[in-house]
């Protein structure tokens, strides 16, 4: 059997056998992903660490750490990340949880949803933010200033004019 | 019971008093065993295989890079523990596993710490320390979720035990280095692009860490794993978790 040829069959045993060795278990991620510049992703790019966009992206991006798009890149998906610096393109939705960083040389179409948000001078923006922290406070005091407006009476404009 | 697999390249004269102080080590340690000469037509695992029903415990590959690539590639799946004595060049991967060449390899053997080691799985064989696709036009497609395509051609590295040594450029004089990381394989993806008049310019990687990953070529492309080299259309690569159970030294860089 010294010379045999891979069969399929002899491939399929091989492949239960990798199967079976706990494939997909990996534990915590510490390795960069890197998209270098001329290079195009497409599909749901997802990743468990950090991740630094040099070229393209179309699809979504989506990682529980640090993402950093490069001067040049560009992302034409919605991104969802535990902290973000963009220096580049991003067409889409921005959601990140913690702190968003905008450098002069972003050029962002899409709404933002941050924790803490840095723009530097320069940076362009085209769409809403959002902060969470700030929406409740907001809807709290709304709530509260209709409360103390129907108390003292009907028409609050009609009161102003007085 | 130790088996020692030996390269055929071992046979030189210049490598003679180097194995006579090795076997003499052994036997002094007390684990001297059985000797197996490898040869290019040899399948390893049938040897193993037959060695194991003969009662061996251990396995210990004596050679290079080569050598621990050939007789892996086929014999990961053995019920056995594998050791790694390497003598001569091209002994790049004994630096990741921790063992010294030559001689005083012998002493990290007979310590046997032993550590359960990843390999990745290539179409329908073993890779143990690195897998290459020489520059072409080539899409790769990770865990079915994204793809990555480069505008033109484009060289994919796996690695897996070896670090993966890369040049900015042919006047960079200072290699850039990536070591490999346990738990996923690592894919380095060097996009070239058409300088002005002729030739190609390397751009700098792209890293994805996978457990699968899948390659596509529209013609066929040279894929080199373990120093075997085959012309493929499709390549479906996996990481099998502990597959290999390795006796490492303490400098071990994972």
């Amino acid at each position: 059997m010294m010379f045999q040829k891979p069969s399929p069959s002899i491939a399929l045993e091989n492949e239960d056998d990798v199967n079976g060795a706990q494939m997909g278990a990996g534990g915590p991620d510490e390795v960069e992903t890197v998209v270098g510049p001329s290079v195009n992703v497409e599909g749901d790019f997802a990743s468990e660490g950090n991740i630094i966009v040099k070229g393209s992206v179309s699809g979504s991006v989506h990682t529980s750490r640090h993402l950093s798009v490069e001067t040049g890149a560009k992302i034409m998906a919605n991104v969802r990340a535990g902290g973000a610096r963009i220096a580049g393109e991003v067409r889409g939705n921005i959601k990140v949880k913690e702190d968003l960083e905008l450098m002069a040389t972003a050029r962002v179409v899409g709404d933002i949803e941050a924790k803490v948000l840095k723009i530097d001078a320069g940076a362009l923006l085209f769409g809403k933010v959002a902060m969470p922290g700030l929406s409740n406070t907001d809807n709290k005091s709304t709530a509260r200033s209709r409360g103390n407006l129907s108390k003292k009476g009907d028409n609050p404009i009609l009161e102003l004019a007085e | 019971m130790y088996v020692y697999l030996y390269d055929n390249f071992l046979r030189q004269k210049k490598f003679d008093a180097e194995i006579r102080n090795v076997e003499v080590r052994l036997t002094d340690y007390g684990i001297a065993g059985k000797i197996l000469r490898l040869t290019n037509y040899t399948d390893a695992k049938q040897i193993i295989d037959d060695e194991i029903k003969r009662g061996a415990k251990t396995v210990v590959i004596v050679g290079n890079d080569h050598t621990f690539g050939h007789v892996l590639s086929r014999a990961a799946t053995c019920e056995c523990v594998f050791g790694f004595l390497p003598i001569g060049p091209e002994n790049t991967i004994a630096e990741v596993l921790g063992v010294p060449v030559g001689v005083s390899a012998c002493d990290v053997l007979a310590r046997r710490r032993r550590e359960k080691l990843d390999i990745g799985w290539m179409n329908n064989r073993y890779f143990v320390s690195r897998l290459q696709v020489k520059a072409a036009a080539v899409r790769v497609i990770y865990d079915s979720k994204f793809s990555v395509a480069a505008n033109d051609l484009m060289e994919v590295v796996v690695c897996n035990l070896q670090p993966f040594y890369w040049k900015r450029d042919r006047d960079d004089l200072e290699p850039r280095v990536v070591h490999p990381q346990d738990g996923k394989l690592e894919a380095f993806l060097r996009p070239l692009t058409k300088k002005r008049f002729w030739g190609y310019k390397y751009e700098s990687p792209s890293v994805f860490p996978f457990e699968e990953m899948e390659i596509v070529g529209k013609t066929p492309f040279t894929l080199e794993a373990d120093g075997k080299i085959s012309k493929e259309l499709k390549v479906k690569i996996k990481l099998a978790h502990g597959k290999i159970d390795m006796v490492v030294g303490r400098n071990r860089k994972f």
